[in-house]
């Protein structure tokens, strides 16, 4: 009996922890990648999907279509992205591997991101194709594990650049993979030093309004497909994505995944409930010489009643602190192993706590009624 | 002066079978019982004795008639009043010692104090136990007690909220000769001590140390005779 409860919560509060946790860091990880959710991302190609890198970029975004859009109206300001993946980096014998990338000043802002140390590039570096880099936290571990990065020349695909500063660390991005392999330079830079390409891999629009990004989402599309001269029966040789439409969906898939789960372990405890229930009501036509002597000592029919109820509330109490330890620990271990945040969360004890304590009430009803209806005098008879 | 303390006035008691018969179980019964009288209810079974023994104990209600308990009408009152007069005024003594099995002697001898108006005071059941001979068997199990032992735990139990009233049904049905001769005595030291002793039995010998001897058969009384009267009573 204690076991179903058990078991019944433990599946609950395994489930509804990670299906809150697989929500909430899904949501993290792509907040972490996308940055702010007031932006729109224009990528080049027609049906690209995640990160690109400038080596297999179509070159179909160039600098004028950023600044195009920046004229739309709605759109605040234009980021620009020129980035490479697999570049190898070099410091005094240390090597690393990691994605080059080159931004506009206004990169940081947009994204939402925070320096560690240090300082960013300014725009007298930006204009004049300064060999800065500000690298991430995975970089600075590989590269610099105990001195100052800053001020020290690395080298990137053998050109050197100064370190001028660090990034804030950011943690994964939403397939798991660190978002802190990095290093930022100027996007001039990047474009005549490092790339010798002049297109771009991503534009990232901030809009003024974040409400308004379906309408300025079909505006940029619109604008695009014009200064590309596509008639309109082609395929774009862009792609815009609207982040808050992929977080909308997101969300929705993981919460409808954690409802789907809760169900399953509510039916789990309803059929724990039923077996409470019949086992103990078993159990009354067993104990009915001990409710008689009860009675004949001096209970009241409410005594044996409240005993019962007691009874079953202590067996499903029980089952779900059981129940409860094993699904927090199954949750935190099954956790770890999906590389997700360990997690303890209020909310899956508190629910723990009530459906257990409501199983054992309404699984005693039965029971406790049978129990007060027992006539002492049959049963002290027997 | 003696007081009533029981009372019994055209009582009847009329149990429904299973078939819708109805059987007579009490038929128009009178008698009283005084404050500190030892009373023993003779007859053969289905004579009506225990059905007779579960009404004077609040246990049943009868189908007729008045029983008055201390003055107190008792049909007249509800479950939980009914229940609070087991526990404070009345003490049962039972043939197959009803215990609870997983519990300890000293448990066993606590239950009625958890029903009961005062607190658990475990001292005063330990003492219950010791009075009964059963002082170094406090922590014990009743599957590790003797026959004799269990019905004097199921004595201590029945005293330990002091009541005036002891109701024994058959308390020596279950013993040998010797166990059974100590538990009569034990009644028997609860009646001097001034207690109401009403005891069910259909042994002539054990019902031989009560003062008055109560006989019913088909559930009438046949007869109502005091023996020895003087033997057990207190001295005046």
């Amino acid at each position: 009996m204690m076991a179903g409860i058990a078991v019944g919560i433990a599946t609950l509060a395994v489930l509804s922890s990670i299906g809150e946790s697989t929500r909430r860091e899904t949501l993290k990880r792509l907040r972490n990648m996308l940055g702010t959710t007031d932006t729109i991302i224009v990528r080049p190609g027609g049906s690209t999907r995640g990160m690109v890198s400038v080596a297999s970029t179509p070159p179909t975004l160039k600098p004028e279509d950023a600044n195009a859009i920046a004229s739309v109206a709605g759109v605040k300001q234009v980021a620009m992205l020129i980035n490479g993946f697999n570049i190898d980096l070099a410091y005094r014998g240390k090597h690393a591997v990691t994605g080059v990338f080159g931004v506009s000043r206004n990169w940081l802002e947009l994204r939402g991101d925070q320096m560690g140390s240090g300082s960013f590039f300014t725009d007298l570096e930006e204009l004049g194709l300064a060999r800065v880099a500000v690298i991430g936290e995975d970089v600075r571990v590989a590269l610099f594990p105990d001195e100052d990065p800053r001020g020290k020349t690395i080298r990137i695909n053998d050109v050197p650049f100064e370190v001028i500063g660090i990034l804030g660390v950011r943690g994964a991005g939403p397939s798991g993979g660190s978002l802190d392999n990095v290093v930022l330079i100027p996007l001039s830079t990047a474009k005549r030093r490092l790339f010798n390409r002049d297109f771009l891999t991503m534009i990232i629009a901030q809009l003024d309004d974040p409400l308004q990004s379906d309408a300025v989402t079909a505006s940029i599309t619109l604008l695009l497909r014009n200064r590309h001269h596509l008639d309109p029966v082609s395929l774009a040789d862009f792609n815009v994505t609207n982040p808050r439409a992929v977080m909308a969906r997101l969300s929705r898939i993981g919460s409808t995944l954690a409802k789907v789960l809760v169900g399953a372990a509510l039916i789990v405890l309803l059929i724990s409930g039923v077996v409470i229930a019949s086992l103990m009501t078993l159990g009354v036509a067993e104990r009915r010489r001990e409710i008689g002597l009860r009675r004949a000592v001096g209970a009241r029919r409410a005594d044996i009643r409240t005993q019962f109820l007691l009874e079953c509330l202590i067996l499903s109490g029980w089952g779900g602190v059981l129940g409860t330890t094993v699904g927090l620990v199954g949750a935190n271990l099954a956790a770890a192993w999906q590389r997700l945040p360990l997690m303890f969360s209020w909310s899956v004890l508190i629910l723990s706590a009530a459906v257990s304590i409501a199983i054992g009430l309404i699984s005693g009803l039965l029971p406790a009624w049978r129990a007060a209806r027992v006539d002492p005098v049959e049963a002290l008879r027997g | 002066m003696i007081s009533v303390h029981i009372e019994v006035d055209h009582l009847s008691k009329i149990h429904k079978r299973g078939d819708g018969e109805d059987v007579v179980a009490l038929d128009d019964i009178t008698f009283r019982i005084a404050s500190g009288e030892f009373v023993a209810i003779r007859g053969a079974s289905g004579s009506g004795k225990s059905s007779l023994l579960s009404i004077l104990g609040c246990l049943d209600r009868q189908t007729s008639g008045v029983y008055l308990l201390g003055g107190i009408k008792v049909s007249g009152l509800a479950d939980a009043e009914l229940s609070s007069i087991r526990s404070t005024q009345i003490g049962f003594v039972f043939q197959a010692f009803n215990l609870l099995s997983r519990t300890t002697a000293l448990e066993n001898v606590e239950l009625p104090m958890i029903y009961g108006s005062a607190s658990v005071d475990r001292e005063k059941c330990a003492s219950a136990l010791t009075r009964v001979g059963l002082g170094a068997r406090l922590n014990h199990y009743p599957t590790e007690l003797s026959g004799g032992e269990q019905q004097r735990v199921a004595i201590a139990r029945a005293l330990i909220n002091d009541p005036a009233l002891i109701l024994a049904d058959e308390p020596t049905g279950n013993l040998d000769e010797a166990s059974g001769a100590e538990i009569m005595a034990l009644l028997v030291s609860l009646h001097r001590e001034g207690r109401t002793v009403v005891l069910v039995t259909h042994d002539k010998v054990t019902a031989s140390h009560a003062s008055r001897v109560i006989t019913l058969n088909k559930g009438q009384v046949i007869s109502d005779v005091l023996v020895s009267r003087n033997l057990h009573a207190k001295p005046a």
